[in-house]
């Protein structure tokens, strides 16, 4: 029987980077592939990966195309790409319209997830300009997954996380301090929800 | 690089650099910022939003359509709470956003981090 990993996909935007560094600094690796979809004009996207990497007990890369997520991982999307996820598990990366204004989309990533059987899926809108990831919340909650977005106070800019909220689809409304421990909560084996 | 044409804030941000042993090069607006770009800087950019003739976001916009930006960080050090329907499309290009008043630790944190991963780019 096939085994998905439980997904957890962050969008993120302006004051993403340093927001990234202090959510995941030094804390435990968590139960599931982190996809993190980033506005970040490529170039600086393998900076941010290897930024990311110094501090992150979990290997972070650059996602590849064709690439299957595993557990235990941060894929990092890059830049001037939309990335999908095949089948909740297969990395798609490819140059199309902007969406949103952008590209990558949050709204495309996490659009491309399905109902998972097996596997967890959590999606997470962190600070950012604009109102990318959205929508890709709202179709995350419509799938059964769980969904979080970071506190105003928080944000260096709250235009994202609270176009989010604004969707009445997200569960936790958190301060950055206390995002990683929700995520690692929600993964635990006997969380339901 | 701080691009304002408040001379106050270009100042207030210089001392406090230069506390901390960091060299800033002053733009007192977009075609200023533009002139460094093209004689070969290349850092952080802290970028004000409210200016004469050319706002920030254009200038963001001019530097990215003259290919200027491979080597820089900008982020924005703004009074406005929350960006304009003018920062479509520009997300891309702005890693950060400080509203002033800024918290001066916060703010020396931020830009060390920025400036390391500019050291990353000499790296590679």
């Amino acid at each position: 029987m096939r085994s998905d990993p439980n997904i957890i996909v962050i969008g993120v935007s302006t004051g993403g980077p340093m927001t990234l560094k202090q959510i995941f600094s030094g804390r435990d690796p968590l139960n599931a592939a982190v996809i993190i979809v980033l506005h970040i004009a490529s170039g600086m996207d393998r900076l941010i990966a290897n930024g990311l990497a110094s501090v992150s007990s979990m290997p972070v890369s650059l996602a590849k195309e064709s690439e299957t997520i595993q557990k235990g991982r941060i894929y990092l999307s890059p830049g001037g790409f939309h990335l999908k996820l095949e089948g909740n598990r297969r990395i798609v990366l490819y140059r199309g319209e902007r969406v949103n204004y952008v590209q990558p989309s949050v709204d495309v990533a996490m659009q491309s997830l399905r109902k998972s059987l097996h596997g967890r899926i959590i999606g997470v809108i962190l600070t950012g300009m604009g109102k990318d990831g959205a929508e890709g919340i709202r179709h995350i909650k419509g799938i059964g997954g769980v969904t979080i977005a970071q506190n105003q106070e928080t944000s260096a800019i709250f235009g994202m996380p609270k176009a989010a909220a604004q969707t009445g689809a997200v569960d936790y409304v958190l301060p950055k301090e206390k995002i990683w421990k929700k995520l690692a909560e929600l993964l635990k084996p006997s969380t339901s929800f | 690089m701080i691009v304002d044409d408040n001379q106050y804030i270009r100042e207030s941000v210089e001392i406090l650099l230069q506390l901390n042993g960091t060299r800033l090069l002053n733009a007192s607006g977009g075609e200023e910022c533009l002139k460094h770009l093209q004689e070969g800087f290349r850092g952080v950019i802290l970028m004000d939003i409210m200016m004469p003739f050319m706002d920030g976001w254009d200038t963001i916009r001019e530097i990215v359509d003259r290919g200027l930006n491979d080597g820089n960080v900008i982020i924005m050090l703004t009074a406005m709470n929350e960006p304009t329907v003018k920062m479509d499309g520009l997300q891309e290009y702005v890693v950060d956003y400080i509203t002033k008043p800024f918290n001066p630790n916060e703010f020396i944190e931020k830009l060390k981090f920025y400036v390391s991963f500019l050291d990353g780019v000499k790296a590679h």
